[in-house]
């Protein structure tokens, strides 16, 4: 579950403030797909990190997965994005000196407390990988994967710890439309499976799969 | 598997990602090791041939009679019965032996009994022997022996001790001057009888009305003999000196052995004070010689320390270019759940295993490096007396200091670098 009340947030730009939030609530509850479209700068991707407790310095209050992000420690927030956030970036975000099913275990590596070895923890991300349909593509460096499985890639990574919130940023900006479509659908059913997915992007085809779908313009939406 | 553990997979994996870096990273500290382990086991080495060399007693004060002038006016210079017993009872001192130089001469007119030996025709040894008190050498006497005096007429050979170094300086250096044979290579000489004449003197008008034949044996080796001279048992000098009706001038010399080292200067100021003196000859070269030895490896250290914080600065600049090339992977991995403090420390960790695998490797070096510097040492020096097998010497602590040092040098220098990462903001980053 997602929820943000009265979110406000500012850059600094030669020396004034710019505003990009003004007061946005939004409410994304569990078993939703919300898509949140709207024009390149207008704070979509800032939406996204507020919700995702990667961005800090914002006014209003934000609860996700049952908690509240108000006077949220770093290592509070770093756990919460461990625990129950998943991220799925435009640029798929993989680290390049890792194979893929290396990139898949990230989370796993930086859980608290104990968790499983390597040797199991490679076996969950083979797993995860096989979910997705790159079984045979493990052992692949992100380089030589396509687009699509590159950002495939990033799901198996981001549900690794089964989350209970997705957040996708232009997930299909980078895929070819048939790619970009099985995408979509892929998110659709992981909302159907329960999670709470936001996806904020620019093309209108996202928005057929999507629960509801807002409108971001100068820092509101509608 | 704890998240320390998941920590360090991931700064393996990061520097397995950038293993151009890391080896360049690993170079670094490598050479700082190396010259480390290499130049304080140089020196440590040094030391020990050193000690070979100068075998001094820490606790060993050599006392002399004093000069006539100073003697007199300090009412002592003297070394009698009751000088001895004074030197015994000074504070700090746990014993004092004395020392008389025999003054009948001692001649050998062959060659030891026992061993082959091309012994010039017509040659006599004149020896020069010191009688020594049984308590100072006891520990040096083989298993075996005796060295107490055998008593007159008794028939039994007379027990004497050799400097150890006596033995390499012949090996070394007389025995290839005049062309004679060294000696048998892993034989011990302990147990040979020597023939000798006693009253018999090389020096015209010195040799005694009386000459008598006598036979020596070894019955040991040691550092508490003075090189040139032949240790016999206290009691048979004075027993020579009394059959030869030699006149009684007291001790020529006085060990007083102090409870501590660090008892000695006390002992030496109350020496003076006595109107005796001290003879600090070996102790001030074995002194000097060990304090060149120590300041030679101690700046040869500090070059090393120095090298081991060139390494660290290296390490510092590397990595921290490394981070703002990785800002992005770092921001990735703080939004799957890292926190600025794991950053952090994946950051120091890379610094560590590129510190860590450094000193292993340069230690290794060092000690291949002082294998190549032996070999090539026994190629080019002659063999001069007390020449060690190695000039290097590796105890446990060097090759561990070896490891550490470049290790801890690393993390110094990751410090920074670890400290730009964890401040990397992710949100502005990824946007």
């Amino acid at each position: 579950m997602i929820r943000l009340r009265g979110v406000t947030k500012s850059f600094r730009d030669a020396g004034r403030s710019v505003p990009v939030l003004r007061g946005v609530d939004l409410h994304v509850a569990p078993g939703e797909l919300v898509a949140i479209v709207g024009p390149s700068g207008s704070g979509k991707s800032t939406l996204l990190y507020v919700a995702g407790a990667l961005d800090r310095d914002f006014a209003g209050d934000a609860t996700v997965a049952g908690v509240s992000l108000a006077g949220l420690s770093e290592e509070g927030r770093a756990a919460l994005r461990n625990e129950s956030i998943g991220f799925v970036f435009q640029s798929f975000n993989l680290l390049h000196g890792l194979t893929a099913a290396e990139n898949v275990m990230l989370p796993g590596l930086l859980r608290r407390g104990r968790t499983d070895a390597v040797p199991a923890l490679r076996a969950r991300a083979e797993h995860a990988l096989e979910e997705v349909g790159l079984a045979e593509k493990a052992d692949q460096p992100p380089a030589r994967l396509s687009g699509g499985e590159r950002q495939r890639v990033a799901i198996a990574r981001a549900l690794l710890v089964r989350p209970r919130v997705l957040l996708a940023d232009e997930p299909t900006g980078n895929l070819d439309a048939v790619t970009g479509e099985a995408m979509i659908q892929q998110f659709a059913a992981l909302a159907r499976a329960g999670l709470s997915v936001l996806v904020v992007t620019h093309e209108e085809r996202v928005s057929r799969a999507a629960s509801r779908v807002l409108h971001l313009a100068e820092g509101r939406l509608s | 598997m704890t998240r320390a553990r998941g920590l360090l997979w991931i700064a393996a994996a990061t520097l397995r990602a950038d293993r151009r870096g890391a080896i360049v990273n690993a170079a670094a500290a490598c050479l700082g090791a190396a010259s480390l382990v290499f130049f304080l086991a140089l020196g440590l080495g040094v030391s020990r041939a050193v000690q070979r060399m100068f075998p001094s007693d820490a606790r060993l004060v050599e006392v002399v009679p004093g000069t006539a002038l100073l003697g007199d006016v300090l009412g002592g210079g003297r070394l009698d019965d009751d000088a001895l017993a004074r030197l015994a009872a000074l504070p700090g001192a746990a014993a004092a032996f004395p020392r008389v130089a025999l003054r009948v001469p001692l001649a050998a007119p062959g060659p030891p009994s026992g061993i082959a030996y091309s012994w010039p025709a017509g040659m006599t040894l004149q020896i020069p022997a010191v009688g020594v008190a049984p308590e100072l050498v006891a520990s040096d006497v083989r298993p075996g022996f005796s060295f107490q005096d055998p008593g007159p007429g008794s028939g039994r050979a007379i027990p004497v001790l050799l400097s150890r170094r006596l033995l390499e300086i012949y090996d070394k250096t007389i025995a290839p001057a005049w062309g004679v044979r060294k000696l048998p290579p892993l034989v011990s000489v302990v147990g040979l009888e020597l023939p000798v004449k006693v009253g018999l003197s090389i020096v015209p008008h010195r040799t005694e009305p009386r000459i008598a034949d006598a036979r020596l044996q070894l019955v040991g080796l040691s550092d508490r003999v003075p090189i040139y001279l032949l240790a016999l048992p206290l009691a048979t000098v004075r027993r020579l000196h009394a059959e030869w009706n030699k006149e009684d001038l007291g001790y020529t010399q006085v060990s007083v052995l102090a409870r501590r080292p660090e008892d000695v200067p006390g002992i030496v100021a109350a020496v003076r004070r006595m109107g005796l003196s001290v003879d600090e000859g070996e102790r001030e070269a074995a002194e000097r010689v060990g304090t060149v030895v120590l300041v030679t490896t101690g700046a040869l250290a500090f070059l090393a320390i120095a090298m081991c914080a060139l390494a660290a600065l290296a390490i510092a600049q590397s990595l921290s270019a490394s981070v703002r090339a990785r800002a992005k992977e770092i921001a990735v991995l703080q939004a799957v759940g890292a926190a600025p403090s794991d950053v952090r420390r994946i950051v120091l960790l890379e610094g560590a295993m590129v510190g860590l695998a450094g000193g292993i490797v340069g230690a290794a070096l060092a000690v291949a490096l002082a294998a190549l510097a032996d070999r090539g040492a026994a190629a080019a020096l002659p063999d001069f007396p007390f020449r060690p097998e190695t000039f290097f010497a590796f105890p446990g602590w060097l090759a561990a200091l070896g490891v550490v040092v470049p290790a801890v040098a690393a993390v110094l220098g990751a410090l920074a670098p670890a400290s730009v990462a964890a401040r990397v903001d992710p949100a502005r980053t990824l946007s």
